[in-house]
């Protein structure tokens, strides 16, 4: 065991516990917050992955973008709203629930299924890369390799983003305006 | 195992750094208050009052801990523990002279800039915590401000990171003074390479920075919610905002937080903007003043001399301007600094294919 599995386990423990808490809770202001553990907790496994740029690109967008956005719309809303899904209980198995169950087990046998056929030991694109040294090192910068991508050969997906935000934006300006008088 | 103990010793002089600054920081703070209002401030405890600040620890540390019985018990209690890691976090990757950083990573700027949105994180988990509609009043325009300043702030970040092409801090504060390893020119035409000082500064580099260091010094303001973007705390109506529960060392930790932010944020615009721990003395013939306080004990004590500057302009202005209202607030956010930092990125670009 050396210390980068460690922390690796020690990670994906925190990661899974969190969101088990996450999904369980029923107070969901909670939920929340344990969810910001989680989202910190796979930027640290990012960060052992070597995807340096990855995490912390996690951490700016999930927990100082997304997240306190959830909160916002959360604390805004009124409490009655929030105590009507507290309050709600029903019993462990119902009709209700079917589908979901039925979603989870077939996509537990998916993942169960590509883990088993994947082989992760020896990928050939793995090996490949390793022979070619084509490979990513602690302290070789990520950085350049990613700008330079996105402005070259990832160009049309980037700017078809862009685009999709920008549409997102004024949709956004549009509707929060006061109704004139058209 | 050499190697690990460092690191902790690393992190242990982090903190007592942090820890002596806040105290530093507020007999400071208080002073520089009574000189502007013309008062004496402290004056009782110590010599000039200078025990002051450590006697108020004291009395803190002493205090119960109060819980409100309608508080979430979890969030009241990790709130400020969060706020401040957040910010002791940020302390990581700031570097003090050559060679001297704690954690040499490639995207330092960009690690600092995602670990000051964390602390928004915790001052919601604060304001809902109390369960006090002042305490959340506060926590919601504090998350609001800081989300809206980070825009001109980040944007007047990238003006810089395009002139200087890393995110890593070391490598930015090397490029400004005689270490450089490519060339330097003041303004985009004296060639300062071999001079230094105050001339190879970011500032003076690119004539256009200085407008950036402006928004960024004005936003970074407004995210370490000191006047006059202090509506968060904004005592006339809401007591203390969010930090209105807390007692004793929870309130401690509070006030720590803004303090290192405080030093956070300054430290920053001194890396970026104005030399890192580069002299101002510039070689002049043969009499080598850069080459002579280019070191590390000299590299510290420039980057503590111009951080303590910034933190002392951030006081200046905290007791001379009043307090914005929400709508000047948002106003001078998105119509004024945003544009502008908009504007200064552009300038940089050209600057970076044109001039240098």
């Amino acid at each position: 065991m050396t210390l980068m599995r460690v922390l690796f386990y020690l990670m994906s423990f925190i990661a899974v516990g969190s969101a088990l808490y996450a999904a369980l809770s029923k107070n969901l202001v909670r939920s929340i917050f344990i969810f910001f553990v989680t989202l910190f907790a796979l930027a640290g496994l990012y960060v052992i992955a070597l995807a340096d740029f990855v995490a912390v690109t996690q951490v700016v967008i999930y927990v100082g973008g997304i997240l306190v956005l959830i909160l916002f719309a959360f604390m805004l809303s009124g409490r009655e709203t929030l105590n009507v899904i507290e309050q709600h209980k029903g019993k462990f198995i119902n009709m209700a629930k079917v589908p979901a169950v039925i979603l989870a087990a077939l996509f537990l046998a998916v993942i169960v299924n590509i883990i088993l056929k994947a082989d992760a030991d020896n990928l050939p694109w793995v090996k490949q890369a390793i022979a070619q040294k084509n490979e990513t090192t602690p302290i070789s910068s990520t950085i350049d390799n990613i700008g330079v991508n996105l402005m070259t050969t990832y160009l049309l997906p980037f700017e078809a983003i862009s685009v999709l935000l920008l549409m997102a934006l004024v949709g956004a300006a549009h509707l929060s305006r006061k109704e004139g008088r058209a | 195992m050499n190697y690990y103990f460092t690191y902790f010793i690393a992190a242990i002089g982090l903190f007592s750094f942090s820890a002596f600054f806040a105290l530093f920081g507020v007999y400071a703070e208080r002073k520089i208050s009574a000189f502007i209002q013309d008062r004496l401030g402290p004056t009782e405890t110590g010599k000039y009052g200078s025990l002051q600040t450590l006697a108020d620890i004291l009395k803190m540390l002493q205090k119960e801990l109060i819980v409100p019985a309608a508080a979430d018990k979890w969030l009241f209690m990790l709130a400020p523990a969060v706020i401040f890691i957040a910010v002791y976090l940020g302390f990581a990757a700031l570097p003090w002279a050559p060679g001297l950083i704690p954690s040499k990573t490639n995207i330092g700027l960009y690690y600092i800039f995602a670990i000051i949105s964390i602390e928004t994180l915790g001052i919601l988990m604060a304001g809902w915590g109390s369960n006090n509609k002042y305490s959340i009043l506060g926590a919601m325009r504090s998350a609001a401000q800081i989300i809206s300043y980070e825009i001109p702030a980040g944007f007047a970040i990238i003006a810089v990171v395009m002139i200087a092409q890393t995110l890593d801090l070391q490598v930015i504060s090397a490029q400004q003074g005689i270490l450089a390893t490519e060339k330097i020119k003041f303004a985009g035409f004296w060639d300062v390479s071999q001079i230094g000082g105050l001339f190879s500064w970011n500032v003076f580099r690119a004539p256009h920075l200085l407008i950036a260091f402006v928004i960024y010094f004005i936003a970074s303001l407004a995210e370490s919610n000191r006047a006059p973007f202090d509506i968060p705390e904004a005592e006339s109506e809401l007591v203390a905002g969010f930090h209105t529960e807390f007692t004793g060392i929870r309130f401690a930790l509070v006030f720590l937080a803004e303090y290192s932010m405080m030093f956070l944020v300054s430290m920053i615009a001194v890396i970026l903007f104005l030399g890192a721990w580069n002299t101002p003395l510039p070689n002049i013939g043969g009499v080598k003043l850069a080459t002579w306080t280019t070191n590390v004990p000299w590299g510290i004590l420039w980057v503590v001399i111009k951080t303590l500057g910034l933190v002392g302009v951030q006081m200046w202005i905290r007791w001379t301007l009043p307090r914005l209202r929400v709508d000047q607030l948002m106003n001078l956010c998105w119509k004024v600094l945003t544009p502008a930092a908009f504007a200064c990125m552009l300038i940089s670009g050209v600057w970076r294919l044109w001039l240098m």
